[in-house]
């Protein structure tokens, strides 16, 4: 009868609050590059162009039909043969943001739809331009919307942030792959980091009710 | 020259592996999503009980497995199983076992908020017809929830087909293994991968087509 | 046939209806008038079994509300129309008026279709048998919802505000159907703002204030004199209009 024992932890429980940190680190500047592009393949799929329309379009497209692991390695081995070098966590982060850009796009143009012709109209009559009609009413309204599916986006890359132990970084999946090496204990390693995961999803769901309770609008 | 001739070469046995390798990424999603989905309907009507501690057990389960990532769950079973049992599941059960798991747990939550969907009235309406409580679920209930649920599950099975992919890291030769292998054989990772990509995006790209068509057909408004 | 006794209901903190009694009889029209909220909609919805009451009792054809068991005669007895047009989205006209006097009457198809297609004549809507909610007007639907709850031949019709989500035009649509079934004999328990419709087709009045019974008075009395003898009524009754 196997029994359970968690006294490796003593031993490497540093280990995993760094591969936490990694996690933190990519996750955290993923959710700023990600919202940023989210943003702007969002008014691109808004605009009046057919071709920023398009390039939207494939982009979303693209990235929602295929394995986020895919994308990951596509960057990881096909950057360098374009010739570009970066070390594994930068291409770790470019693919997470690129892959979470998808969703935040949908979000957010979905968000942006909710914002009826009214608003519009209403600033352009005040005299305000089409950049500052975005910028000071449309975005504030359309992101406070959006902001609760937002973060789940965010849950979901935080997720997915612990495939990028297979490019090599050692994130929280990445250290507990070691520790499993290290110490053959493989399902106690893993049950923790997968509570683990569960309480930080969590408190961010949590976190994200309050907030949204508090910036709710009803349209 | 030289190296064009060696990869044309291996240009047809590689596509016959390509065919294997969506074979067996076809295989896992399909098994998966079908188990995955029976799970799901019990546990969400389960969920939509009016007694709170019935209605609140399925949650258990449900969200470790929405909360976690998947690669952690596949890694917990195929390394963990081994160790604590005496049964060693091969990395196809392990693959399969874990999505539909996986699958179940979201799918709950997806026949859950499809049946919470239908407004009050409809059930109202049906008991003034003198319907019973069953007899409403069954004839007013459930038609309408499953149009809401077909688009939804739809868009979930795409998800599963991509989340499949992570077998590839418990050596499960999918077709994210097989571009993986190929790619360090013929050292041409661009071209390799770009296969793998397009070969996602034309199984997935149709169904969530699908999806999005679904959605809009089977709206109501109440 | 419907005995209502010394029935208590409230939501929360909030008494709608406050040891409530009335009795109705199996005929005419039976209008109920009172302010919003003061419990109209609350006695109907209980006589249905659609909201517990937590004391007192009520009886339809001597069986008791409180007895789960009941519920289904009961509801059989009593088809119900709400002010929220309610016809089953996936289902056309036709299949929502036949599904319940098939699986619950134990009708044949052909039969319930008979059914529906006189019912259909009643409300002048034959021409919709093929129709969705969704290519139905508001006053239409209602009209069809009608037909529906005299499917289950009931024995009485409970009418919950059934055209104040309708504009004028379709209310009145709506109600020409409910007064020609009052002249074909229906009987009929009506929640309504509707003065005309009152004066027009009920027989009998009942005032509700704060949850409890006003005054139970024969139509003409109620319009004659107790508008003048009771300050509340005369109050609501030139508040809205009449």
């Amino acid at each position: 009868m196997y029994t359970l024992s968690f006294d490796f932890l003593r031993q490497y429980y540093p280990m995993l609050l760094q591969g936490a940190g990694v996690t933190l680190l990519l996750t955290v500047c993923s959710l700023a590059l990600g919202f940023l592009l989210g943003i702007i393949v969002a008014i691109m799929r808004r605009s009046s162009s057919k071709i920023f329309r398009a390039i939207g379009a494939v982009w979303v497209e693209v990235l929602r039909n295929t394995p986020f692991l895919v994308q990951l390695f596509f960057f990881y081995y096909g950057l360098p043969e374009l010739g570009i070098n970066t070390n594994p966590i930068l291409t770790g982060i470019i693919a997470l943001s690129v892959n979470i850009s998808a969703a935040n796009c949908e979000v957010i143009r979905s968000g942006l739809m909710a914002v009826k012709n009214g608003y519009y109209e209403c600033a352009y009559a005040l005299g305000y331009s089409k950049f500052q009609t975005l910028r000071y009413f449309i975005l504030p309204i359309s992101l406070r919307i959006a902001f609760r599916p937002l973060t789940n986006n965010f849950i979901n890359l935080v997720l997915n942030s612990s495939a990028t132990f297979s490019i090599t970084i050692v994130e929280l999946m990445g250290s507990a792959k070691i520790i499993s090496a290290y110490t053959s204990r493989p399902f106690e390693i893993y049950i923790i980091i997968l509570v683990g995961y569960c309480i930080f999803t969590f408190v961010l769901s949590f976190i994200s009710k309050y907030v949204d309770k508090r910036i709710a609008i009803n349209l | 020259m030289q190296a064009f001739e060696k990869y044309r070469s291996l240009r047809l046995l590689d596509s016959l592996q390509f065919l294997r390798g969506i074979g067996v990424t076809l295989e896992v999603t399909l098994l998966s999503i079908a188990i995955g989905t029976f799970i799901g309907i019990i546990l969400g009507i389960i969920r939509c009980s009016k007694n709170k501690a019935v209605s609140s057990l399925p949650l258990i389960y449900i969200e470790p497995l929405r909360n976690s990532p998947l690669v952690t769950q596949l890694f917990l079973v195929y390394y963990g199983i081994p160790m604590i049992t005496n049964w060693m599941p091969s990395a196809f059960t392990c693959a399969v076992l874990t999505l539909s798991l996986n699958t179940g747990a979201f799918f709950a939550v997806l026949v859950n908020n499809s049946i919470k969907a239908i407004p009050q009235g409809q059930w109202e309406a049906g008991y003034a017809l003198g319907h019973g409580k069953t007899s409403v679920f069954i004839h007013f209930i459930v038609p309408q929830a499953f149009r809401l649920l077909i688009p939804q599950a739809v868009t979930l099975y795409i998800g599963q087909l991509q989340c499949s992919s992570y077998v590839a890291l418990i050596s499960l030769i999918d077709l994210t293994k097989t571009g993986e292998t190929i790619s360090l054989r013929t050292m041409m990772p661009f071209v390799c991968w770009g296969i793998v990509f397009a070969l996602y995006f034309i199984i997935s790209f149709p169904l969530s087509k699908l999806a999005q068509y679904l959605e809009k057909k089977n709206e109501f408004a109440y | 046939m419907i005995e209502v006794k010394n029935i208590t209901k409230s939501f929360g903190d909030l008494t709608v209806l406050k040891n409530f009694t009335v009795n109705f009889k199996e005929e005419g029209v039976t209008v109920i008038l009172g302010p919003s909220g003061t419990g109209k909609s609350t006695l109907l919805r209980c006589i249905n079994g659609l909201e517990n009451i937590d004391s007192g009792d009520i009886l339809v054809d001597g069986l008791s509300v409180n007895d789960k068991k009941n519920l289904r005669h009961i509801r059989l007895n009593c088809g119900m129309v709400f002010q929220q047009t309610v016809l089953f989205p996936h289902l056309d006209v036709m299949h929502n008026m036949t599904v319940s006097p098939i699986k619950l009457l134990k009708l044949s198809k052909k039969e319930a279709e008979e059914r529906a297609e006189f019912y259909l004549n009643k409300v002048g809507l034959i021409s919709k048998k093929k129709s969705r909610h969704n290519e139905l007007s508001g006053g239409e639907q209602q009209r069809i919802a009608i037909a529906r709850a005299l499917m289950m031949n009931p024995k009485a019709l409970l009418l919950d505000e059934v055209t104040s989500a309708l504009d004028p035009e379709m209310s009145s649509e709506v109600l020409n159907i409910l007064e020609k079934l009052a002249a074909d004999g229906v009987c009929m328990l009506a929640v309504t703002h509707e003065m005309s419709f009152a004066k027009k087709v009920a027989s009998r009045i009942l005032f509700l204030d704060k949850g409890s019974l006003v005054c139970d008075e024969p139509v003409e009395r109620f319009f004659r004199e107790t508008r003048n003898e009771n300050e509340r009524i005369s109050r609501f009754l030139n508040f809205i209009g009449e």
